[in-house]
C-alpha cells in the first residue's frame, strides 16, 4: 500500500464555539513526517482533533489522498492517533490493548495476537504481552500506545506531544524509535510539539501554527534560520531585531554603521544569538548585562545603548558580566524579514486583521 | 503488634454489634415456643419457615423479586444517558435537575404514592405490575442516577476518543471502551436500586393493590405472629446479600 498526501483545506473548527482554528491550510506530502509546533493555545492539539475527526469542522476540508474526510466518522478515517497520555484500558492486558484495532477490524484470535506481539517487539516491549498496563512506567505505556496506532495499519499517524510527559533520557529514545518506525513504514506523519527543539528533531518539516494559522511550513532550518516574521523568529528564539532604513548597503544601528544584505529601504533583520559574535575589534560597542552558563555555551545579554541584544558564545573564555565587548553582526547571517512583517502570514491566509503580531515569549 | 490486636478486637466487637440482631432474628424464626423469661427457645420448629414460604407471602417475595428486578433495569437504561449528562458536566444549571431529581426522595414515600395511585387509577395502572414498577421508579431512578454520574467525566470521554481513533465502531466502542470503564459504578447503581425498590414499603402499598409485596406482607406479621415476621426477615435479606456479593463481584473483575 503506497502512502497517502494529508491535505488540509482551509479548514475552520471552533471546538468551544469561539473558532481556535481559522481557515487553517497544511500539505503533508506522502510517506512524510510534519512537526506541528507552537505556544500552548496555538490551535495544534484542536488540528489534529479536527483530522481525526474528534471535532467537527465548521468549514473547510480535510483529505488523505483522493479521498475527503469531512463527512467520514472516526473509526473509518483510516487515521491513528497516539495521544499525549497512554489512554490504554486499564481491565485488558497490553496485548490486547494492542490488538484494539485489530479487533475492531474483526481480525480472528490467534492472527490477532501474532500481529500484536510483533509490534509490541518492534516497540521493544518484547515480553509485555501479558503484563497489565497498571504496572507500567510512563514511557512503557506510550510504548503500548504506540505500538497499538501502528497496529490499526493507518494511512496516517498523528502524534500529540508523545514525549512530553518522559523524562529526557526516556524521551530521546522514543523519539528514536518514532522517527525510525516512521521511516520504515513509509508512514504519512503529523505530530504536535510546543518544544522548537523537539519539532526539529521530529519532523523533516516543520509547521509553525501561531494563533489558529500555519505561518510558516519548512525544514527546520528555515524556520530557525529564515523566520518570514517577527513572530515567527521570537518562537524560534531570534530575540535580535534589527529595524531602520538601509542606505548604501549599511544599515545605522545605534550610532554603528552595520553591512547588511539585500536592497536599499526600510528593513527589518533578524539574527540568531549563536551566529552573533563576541569581536573586540568590532565597532558596535555593548556592555554585558548578563552571563549566564548554560552547559553547552553561555548566554550573554548585551546592551547597545537602548538595544538589548542576545548572544551565545563557547563557554571559554565567554567575557563576564558590566564588561564592555565588541558585537560583530556578520552579514552573510542577517536575515532580511520579508518587508510587512508583522503581518506576513504564509500564502492562503485570509484576513491578516489579527496577523502572527503577537510575540511569544 | 498491640494496635493489630486492638483493631482486632475493636473489629470483633464491631462484627458482633452488628451480628448479635440477625442472630436473634434466626433464632426467632426457628422457635416454635419461646415465652418471656426463657433465655432460649422451649420449642424449635420449622413452623414459621413453612409459613413464610407458603401461599401469600411466597408469592410476594416472587413478586417483589420480578419488580426490584425490572425497576433496576428500566433505571440504569433510563438513568445512563441523565447521569451521563450530569457526570460531564454539560448542564448550564445542574442545581436544578438535582433538585428535581431529588424531589421525590424529600417527599415522604406513601404521599408520593397516594398522589400516584390517583393518576394510576384513572390510567388503569392500579394493581398491576408495571404500575409498581412505575411507582418503584420515581424513588429508584434518583439513587441510580446520583450514584452512576460519577462514572462519567473526562477520563471515560479520553477513552472514548482513543476508542474512534482506534477504529472501533459506535457499538465496539460501548461494549469494550464505555461499559468496562464503568462497569464497577455500573454494580455500585444497580445494587442500590435494587435494594431501595426491594424495600419500598409506602409506594407499594399506595398503587400495589391487593398485590402482595413482601415488605406489605411482613409488617402485620411483625405483632400477630413474629415468628412468622422473623421468617420473613430472613427471606427478605437473601436476595440483598445474594445482590452485594454479585456487585461485589462485578467491581472487581470488570465484565
Amino acid at each position: 500500500m503506497s502512502p497517502l498526501a494529508l491535505e488540509i483545506d482551509a479548514i475552520t473548527v471552533s471546538p468551544g464555539g469561539a473558532p481556535v482554528l481559522r481557515g487553517l491550510s497544511l500539505h503533508v506530502a506522502a510517506g512524510t513526517r510534519t512537526a506541528l509546533v507552537g505556544p500552548s493555545g496555538a490551535g495544534k492539539t484542536t488540528l489534529l482533533r479536527a483530522v481525526a475527526g474528534l471535532a467537527p469542522l465548521d468549514d473547510g476540508d480535510v483529505r488523505l489522498g483522493e479521498r475527503s474526510l469531512r463527512n467520514v466518522p472516526p473509526h473509518r478515517r483510516g487515521v491513528a492517533v497516539v495521544f499525549q497520555e497512554p489512554r490504554l484500558l486499564a481491565h485488558l492486558s497490553v496485548e490486547e490493548n494492542v490488538a484494539l484495532p485489530l479487533r475492531a477490524a474483526g481480525v480472528g484470535g490467534s492472527e490477532r495476537r501474532s500481529r500484536a506481539r510483533e509490534r509490541l517487539d518492534e516497540v521493544g516491549l518484547g515480553g509485555f504481552s501479558a503484563r497489565r498496563s497498571q504496572g507500567l512506567s510512563g514511557g512503557e505505556q506510550q510504548r503500548v500506545a504506540l505500538a497499538r496506532a501502528l497496529c490499526a495499519d493507518p494511512d496516517l499517524l498523528l502524534l500529540d506531544e508523545p514525549l512530553a510527559a518522559l523524562d529526557p533520557n526516556r524521551r530521546e529514545d522514543l523519539r528514536r524509535l518514532i522517527v525510525r518506525l516512521q521511516r520504515e513504514r513509509g508512514l504519512t506523519t503529523l505530530v504536535v510539539t510546543h518544544d522548537r527543539a523537539e519539532a526539529a528533531e521530529l519532523g523533516e518539516r516543520v509547521a509553525l501554527v501561531l494563533e489558529g494559522r500555519i505561518v510558516q511550513h519548512g525544514p527546520p532550518k528555515e524556520l530557525f534560520e529564515r523566520p518570514v516574521s517577527a513572530a515567527v523568529a521570537r518562537f524560534f528564539g531570534v530575540a535580535n531585531l534589527l529595524r531602520g532604513e538601509v542606505r548604501d548597503g549599511l544599515l545605522e544601528v545605534r550610532g554603528t554603521a552595520v553591512a547588511v544584505p539585500g536592497p536599499d529601504g526600510d528593513a527589518t533583520l533578524a539574527i540568531r544569538p549563536e551566529h552573533a559574535r563576541v569581536d573586540d575589534d568590532a565597532a558596535l560597542r555593548a556592555v554585558v548585562r548578563e552571563s549566564v552558563y548554560a552547559g553547552t555555551h553561555v548566554k550573554l545579554v548585551v546592551d547597545c545603548h537602548d538595544l538589548r541584544l542576545e548572544l551565545h558564545v563557547p563557554p571559554a573564555g565567554a567575557p563576564a558580566a558590566g564588561r564592555e565587548i565588541g558585537v560583530d553582526l556578520p552579514r552573510e547571517r542577517l536575515w532580511r524579514l520579508p518587508e510587512d512583517d508583522e503581518i506576513a502570514v504564509s500564502a492562503a491566509a485570509a484576513a491578516p486583521s489579527r496577523g502572527a503580531g503577537r510575540p511569544s515569549a | 503488634m498491640v494496635e493489630t490486636r486492638v483493631q482486632r478486637v475493636l473489629g470483633g466487637l464491631l462484627a458482633t454489634a452488628f451480628a448479635l440482631p440477625l442472630l436473634v432474628l434466626v433464632v426467632r424464626a426457628f422457635a416454635d415456643r419461646w415465652r418471656a423469661p426463657a433465655l432460649l427457645p422451649q420449642d424449635w420448629g420449622m413452623r414459621g419457615i413453612e409459613l413464610a414460604f407458603s401461599g401469600q407471602a411466597a408469592e410476594a417475595f416472587w413478586t417483589s423479586l420480578l419488580v426490584a428486578v425490572v425497576t433496576t433495569a428500566v433505571a440504569l437504561v433510563l438513568g445512563w444517558p441523565a447521569a451521563r449528562v450530569l457526570g460531564e458536566r454539560r448542564l448550564k444549571r445542574p442545581a436544578i435537575a438535582f433538585l428535581l431529581l431529588a424531589m421525590p426522595l424529600l417527599v415522604p414515600p406513601y404521599a408520593t404514592g397516594a398522589g400516584l395511585t390517583e393518576w394510576f387509577l384513572r390510567l388503569g395502572l392500579v394493581d398491576t405490575v408495571s404500575g409498581i414498577v412505575l411507582a418503584h421508579l420515581v424513588g429508584v431512578l434518583p439513587y441510580v442516577v446520583v450514584v452512576l454520574l460519577s462514572a462519567f467525566g473526562p477520563e471515560v470521554t479520553a477513552l472514548e476518543e482513543m476508542g474512534r481513533a482506534s477504529g472501533l465502531a459506535p457499538l465496539q466502542r460501548w461494549r469494550w471502551v464505555t461499559l468496562p470503564a464503568v462497569a464497577p459504578t455500573l454494580a455500585a447503581a444497580a445494587f442500590l436500586g435494587f435494594l431501595v425498590s426491594w424495600s419500598q414499603y409506602g409506594s407499594s402499598l399506595a398503587v400495589g393493590g391487593g398485590r402482595p409485596m413482601l415488605p406489605v406482607v411482613m409488617l402485620p406479621f411483625v405483632r400477630s405472629d413474629p415468628q412468622v415476621a422473623a421468617a420473613l426477615a430472613l427471606l427478605f435479606l437473601a436476595p440483598a446479600i445474594a445482590a452485594l456479593a454479585l456487585t461485589a463481584r462485578a467491581a472487581r473483575s470488570p465484565l
